[in-house]
């Protein structure tokens, strides 16, 4: 550990978002008031789909979207007025928007140049962190004369030279074919461990959330849909928009109705014991169906509509009562091409939700 | 690279296609020069009836005639201030253009008029424009008379003539940066605004580096037409006075060679000019070209 991450580790600070709004017009409201926390030193994750506010809300924490209302405190400090530089964050940004013109160590440099740091200690601190992220041979190289993983580094170490309390990535492994991608991820991970540094990462990628995030927070609209734990979010998703969004193939969805004892899809198969009346949506993850076997469930019949065998394991599609389910096969198992499957949804594994709402009604089954 | 071998799959399609542009290159450029560097070597007879070669003789009289020096010191003054202005003054419009982009449409549309204008005819407006009397600068005079008197002030008229210089070239150039500006991602603003630069360092450090290749071009442009298009100007501004003050080289050339009849002289000062200017743009491309970075 060198002077650098402990720097920004003393420097970490938390961001407290308190009623903060965006709306560019009447009609756009991109953000409707959002209240949340990211802890000092922690790695949160901001996830949802497309044009759901994600780089608004962050360039509106780093300062280069004005706030319609509402407050952004980092640590103790209100920030929502203050120039991007008053800020103590970073930025890494998708296309890396890495200076042309400048050496890879002038570009690394300038935030130091900016604020006006001698030189010998500017050379000293860029020294340090090319280091760290393996760019020290290409100190003197431009840009253009970089590949796109050395170019993200740079980026990266742009953003960590000044030694921010906040670090904020806009989908910066979205440019990178998929090997780096996964190489990058596995770096930032290392790297947010060694420097300890508040960071936020957006994406839509939901492999990159789940394994780099402390906490996942789900976008929807700019609504807030859930704020927690990879863990948490894909064995308890609060709403059917999180069980759809999260997991690959995502949790399948049926619309059921209690008749005051149990649960009945359209067709009139029960699916599960629950003293409710009502429309409600039913979620599993595909992994948790059984096929053709013993388990703690109802089972239901539906027909094989196709397959794809993914090596590790195979996704069976099959109709049931009208609507598609997904079965995630477990490794290795034999399914018999067969027209018509047996399918067993354990009762344990089942997610109930509101059929208005979409949000999710926990302990519906006992306790999960 | 095979687009080109199967576009032009004709041998002597490229050439047809070039051939009336080339025509009309030679006919009106080439020919010219080469007679005019012929011309330079023999004394002509003022109303015909044959040359008779000099060798360098004309080179040597032109040289020592002090007029000359001091129309080519003129000439090089007004390229030096008249190209800087008319490169400076479009990229701060520019600059501006490119920060409030909703004003930027209209005044695109307005700046890139002159474009329109010939230069005889921009002479003329602001020989009107700056008339002492009753142009913009004559309540100036009420107050302090005098002061502005392009008509007998050797200074005046060179100021009144880079100015209208300038104002020809603001369209061109305006257009040209402005693209450069534009084509800046915003993110890299977003990136300097990060790194703690505010607007005006990041002109400096950001816009200015970045749109290189444009000012290159446009200085480089500007250069070499400031030599030859001030003629206009002077032919209806100033008319070379008062007192020679504004008799650049090309107005000089004009005047020696169809009012002085010294069609020699004349052709050795335009080859002499012509080498100059070769030489100018030759060097700006060995010691500026080369430092820009072109890369995005
Ligand atoms: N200048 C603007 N004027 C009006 N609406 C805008 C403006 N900028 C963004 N928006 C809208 O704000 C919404 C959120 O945009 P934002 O860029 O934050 O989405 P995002 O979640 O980052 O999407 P992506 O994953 O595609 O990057 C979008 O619906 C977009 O159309
Ligand atoms: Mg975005």
């Amino acid at each position: 550990m060198n002077a650098i991450d402990t720097a920004i580790r003393a420097a970490a600070a938390s961001i407290t978002v308190k009623g903060l709004t965006k709306a560019y017009d009447a009609q756009t409201v991109v953000i409707p008031p959002m209240d949340v926390e990211l802890k000092a030193g922690e790695f949160t994750v901001v996830l949802g789909p497309s044009g759901c506010g994600k780089s608004t809300l962050l360039q509106m924490i780093a300062g280069l979207e004005r706030v319609s209302g509402g407050k952004i405190l980092i640590g103790a400090r209100e920030v929502q007025d203050l120039e991007p530089k008053h800020r103590g964050c970073a930025m890494v940004f998708q296309n890396y928007a890495l200076y042309p013109h400048m050496t890879v160590f002038e570009n690394m440099a300038y935030s130091l140049k900016v604020a006006g740091m001698q030189k010998a200690e500017r050379t000293e601190r860029v020294a340090a962190v090319a280091k760290m992220l393996g760019l020290a041979d290409y100190l003197q190289r431009k840009p253009g004369q970089l590949s796109g993983g050395q170019r993200q580094r740079v980026a990266i170490g742009r953003a960590i030279v000044r030694e921010p309390g906040v670090l904020l990535f806009d989908e910066p492994l979205s440019n990178l074919d998929a090997q780096l991608r996964h190489d990058m991820r596995v770096e930032l991970a290392d790297l947010h461990r060694r420097i300890g540094a508040t960071t936020v990462f957006v994406t839509h990628d939901q492999v990159e959330a789940m394994t780099l995030a402390d906490r996942i927070l789900i976008l929807n609209k700019g609504r807030i849909e859930q704020f927690d734990t990879p863990k948490a979010i894909y064995h308890h998703p609060a709403s059917v928009f999180v069980a759809k969004f999260i997991g690959a193939p995502p949790m399948n969805i049926l619309s059921v109705t209690g008749d005051g004892s149990a649960l009945r899809l359209a067709d009139g198969q029960v699916v599960a014991n629950a003293p409710l009346t009502g429309a409600y949506q039913l979620g599993l993850r595909p992994e948790d169906i059984v096929v053709d076997g013993k388990a703690d469930g109802h089972a239901v019949k539906a027909k094989l509509r196709f397959r794809e065998d993914l090596g590790s394991h195979s996704v069976l599609a099959a109709d049931l009562g009208g609507s598609i389910v997904r079965i995630a096969t477990p490794f290795g198992a034999e399914i018999a091409d067969q027209l018509e499957l047996h399918l067993n949804f354990p009762t344990s594994r089942l997610h109930l939700f509101d059929a208005a709402t979409g949000r999710a009604i926990p302990g519906a089954f006992g306790a999960q | 690279m095979t687009s080109e071998s199967t576009l032009f799959s004709n041998r002597w399609l490229p050439a047809l296609l070039v051939a009336p542009f080339m025509l009309l290159i030679v006919l009106f450029f080439y020919v010219p020069i080469f007679q005019a560097f012929y011309w330079s070597f023999f004394l002509e007879q003022p109303f015909g009836g044959g040359s008779m070669f000099v060798g360098l003789d004309n080179f040597a009289r032109v040289l020592s005639d002090r007029e000359f020096w001091q129309a080519g010191w003129r000439t090089i003054l007004f390229m030096v201030t008249g190209s800087s202005l008319a490169v400076l003054v479009p990229l701060i419009l520019a600059v501006a253009a490119d920060r409030k982009i909703r004003l930027s449409l209209p005044a695109r549309n307005v700046l890139v008029w002159p474009k329109g204008v010939a230069g005889a005819s921009i002479g003329v407006v602001f020989a009107f424009v700056f008339n002492p009397f009753v142009g913009i600068l004559a309540p100036l005079n009420q107050a302090f008379p005098g002061i502005w008197a392009p008509g007998i002030d050797g200074t005046d008229a060179f100021i009144t003539l880079i100015a209208a210089h300038v104002w020809g070239g603001i369209p061109f150039n305006f257009v040209i940066l402005l693209a450069g500006l534009q084509s800046i991602p915003r993110t890299m603003h977003q990136a300097a605004a990060m790194d703690g630069a505010g607007p005006w360092r990041r002109i400096f450090d950001v816009q200015l580096p970045l749109i290189m290749p444009q000012l290159f071009l446009t200085l480089v442009l500007e250069f070499t037409e400031s030599v030859t298009s001030a003629f206009a100007l002077i032919d209806t501004i100033t008319h070379g006075g008062p007192g020679g003050a504004t008799t650049l080289l090309v107005y000089k050339i004009y005047k020696d060679g169809f009012s002085g009849y010294d069609l020699s002289g004349a052709s050795t000062q335009t080859a002499i000019l012509m080498v100059f200017v070769i030489l100018l743009t030759a060097a700006q491309f060995v010691f500026l070209g080369r430092r820009i970075n072109y890369e995005r």
